[in-house]
């Protein structure tokens, strides 16, 4: 599904942000990115949404190597997967019902297929009464699982979140941690950049710890920290 | 059904533009000023374009004939002449005309005329021919001296041995052309250059109208720029996300263009009636362009412009940000 092979990434500035990574995330895993702020964490999932380019090695996702993808191509690679990110990136002029659907006129749906499906999604996570609110209307909570509506409408077989809990208290946190839990139990590949300890750790999911660059630790089933 | 993009994109150019209304605003402003400016310059330069294009039409050359010419000739020689191209009219001045606009030349001694009278009138018939293209000047006149030749020596064909001593003058109907060589010259030169200017100018005011209209797309896909980086996240393409705004570009073209043909057909025909009733365009009968006569060009040119700096100015100002 997502495969790195001695990945590097030098930064025009000289700064390495990841060196030599290689690890395969399988179909229907839920895997954990952790890592202190700077430590590469954020490059990775830059790479796999080709927003940054590897400097050494290649990148596999769903058995194509992406590290020669034509920029006219990115569109397609980012439409496999649904992306979430820690500040929500939801579209402020458009009401909840629209910033999903969106997701769906870039992939020319029918309109008859996007009537069906955008409730579905809406009421998967618990959005169906918020269709017709604006971004600003609706909590933090609300809004990442708007965002989430959106990465999940298309049926993707991959999530990539960056810090999706980043910016929520606890409790709302544990809400998208759940849906998220669910959407993988659904078969959906899951991967989620993260430095909130206890979500790790309660979760008992594989964690792939990166540390200056350097992956220094894949377990299968994980916490946070080594429990060596 | 496939879902029509196109029906996307216009919705949402239209979305945006009640959505933005202040840059919408603005937008509109700019474009309004820049085109009014275009349609100043337009009005004038086709109108001075129409004034020389008259005067041209009022200058040519003047053919005397002898006074043996017959009038089946002069008919014939009249009939050719109009069928040349680049001739505007041509018109008879017999005998008796050609000696009363001596007169008129020497109002202040019209008594030394009185001999002339009559029988003893030596002032000879003419044809006044106008052109409708002066650069052909030269072509013409000659074109009429071959007329001429060939009309004296048409209905004679079994004399010409004859009489051929005398025949000198006999051999062309046509005793003198005149044409103000210079003054034509001068003319055409004019034409040339204020043709020139006037096409360059407008290349400076379309180059002015892009880079303004360009800054103000700028200042507008900068202010959702975030927006642009949340579609490609999503995976829009770059058409996808281009085309609103392009058509957001167009729609605020259009609005513009048909706002600025209103103030300048307002206006227009106002200004025109002044200028006209002046004295000097008077005297020289020459009229200037109504705006019905204008209108269809400068919709044209608008609605180009219009749309041309709409796409134009959309995509140039969208690379940067289309690269996420």
């Amino acid at each position: 599904m997502i495969e790195f092979k001695n990945v590097s990434k030098i930064y025009d500035t000289g700064t390495e942000a990841v060196h030599n990574a290689t690890f395969t995330i399988d179909k229907g895993e839920f895997a954990f990115l952790v890592g202190t702020s700077g430590s590469g964490k954020s490059t990775l999932i830059k790479l796999i949404l080709k927003e940054e380019e590897a400097s050494k090695g290649n990148i596999i996702i769903n058995g194509k190597d992406i590290t020669f993808l034509k920029a006219k191509r990115v569109p397609f690679l980012r439409r496999s997967m649904g992306v979430v990110f820690q500040d929500f990136r939801l579209l402020p002029d458009k009401t909840v019902y629209e910033n999903v659907a969106f997701a769906m006129y870039i992939v020319k749906a029918t309109p008859k297929h996007i009537r069906r499906q955008v409730p579905m999604v809406l009421s998967l996570v618990g959005l169906s009464d918020k269709a017709k609110c604006y971004p600003h209307e609706l909590s933090g909570g609300e809004q990442q699982r708007v965002a989430l509506a959106r990465a999940l409408v298309n049926n993707p077989s991959m999530i990539i979140a960056d810090e999706p809990t980043g910016n929520l208290d606890p409790e709302t946190a544990w809400d998208i941690m759940n849906l998220l839990n669910e959407i993988n139990a659904r078969g959906t590949t899951v991967v989620m950049a993260t430095h909130a300890k206890d979500i790790v750790n309660k979760m008992k999911k594989r964690v792939i710890q990166i540390d200056r660059g350097i992956i220094i630790r894949d377990d299968k089933k994980g916490g946070y920290n080594s429990e060596v | 059904m496939r879902y029509n993009g196109l029906s996307y994109a216009i919705g949402e150019g239209f979305r945006n533009i009640f959505k933005n209304t202040k840059s919408t605003v603005i937008s509109v402003i700019t474009m309004i000023c820049t085109m009014f400016l275009f349609g100043i310059f337009f009005a004038i330069g086709v109108n001075i374009n129409s004034v020389l294009e008259q005067v041209q039409m009022k200058q040519g050359m003047e053919v005397f004939i002898f006074d043996e010419v017959t009038d089946e000739q002069k008919q014939n020689f009249e009939n050719q002449i109009k069928s040349l191209d680049g001739v505007n009219t041509v018109v008879y001045k017999n005998k008796q005309q050609a000696l009363d606009s001596m007169k008129e030349q020497m109002k202040d001694s019209q008594e030394l005329l009185t001999a002339y009278e009559g029988e003893n009138n030596i002032f000879p018939a003419s044809f006044v021919v106008t052109l409708t293209n002066l650069e052909k000047s030269k072509e013409i006149e000659s074109e009429i001296q071959r007329i001429g030749a060939q009309i004296a020596t048409e209905g004679r064909s079994e004399e010409v041995d004859l009489q051929i001593e005398e025949a000198t003058t006999n051999d062309t109907i046509i005793k003198k052309i005149t044409s103000r060589d210079s003054t034509i010259e001068a003319l055409v030169q004019l034409v040339k250059a204020v043709r020139i200017t006037i096409g360059v100018i407008f290349i400076v005011l379309i180059v002015i109208s892009i880079t303004i209209i360009s800054n103000t797309i700028k200042l507008t896909v900068h202010a959702r720029r975030k927006e642009i980086s949340i579609m490609k996240y999503v995976g829009a393409t770059n058409g996808f996300i281009r085309w609103p705004f392009i058509i957001e570009g167009i729609i605020i073209g259009i609005i513009a263009a048909v706002i600025t043909l209103l103030i300048i057909g307002l206006l227009y025909d106002f200004i025109i009636q002044n200028i006209e009733t002046s004295e000097v365009l008077q005297k020289m009968g020459i009229t200037l362009l109504a705006f019905i006569e204008i209108a269809k060009p400068i919709t044209i040119v608008y609605a180009i412009l219009g749309i041309g700096i709409g796409v134009i100015g959309s995509s140039v100002s969208m690379k940067k940000y289309l690269e996420v």
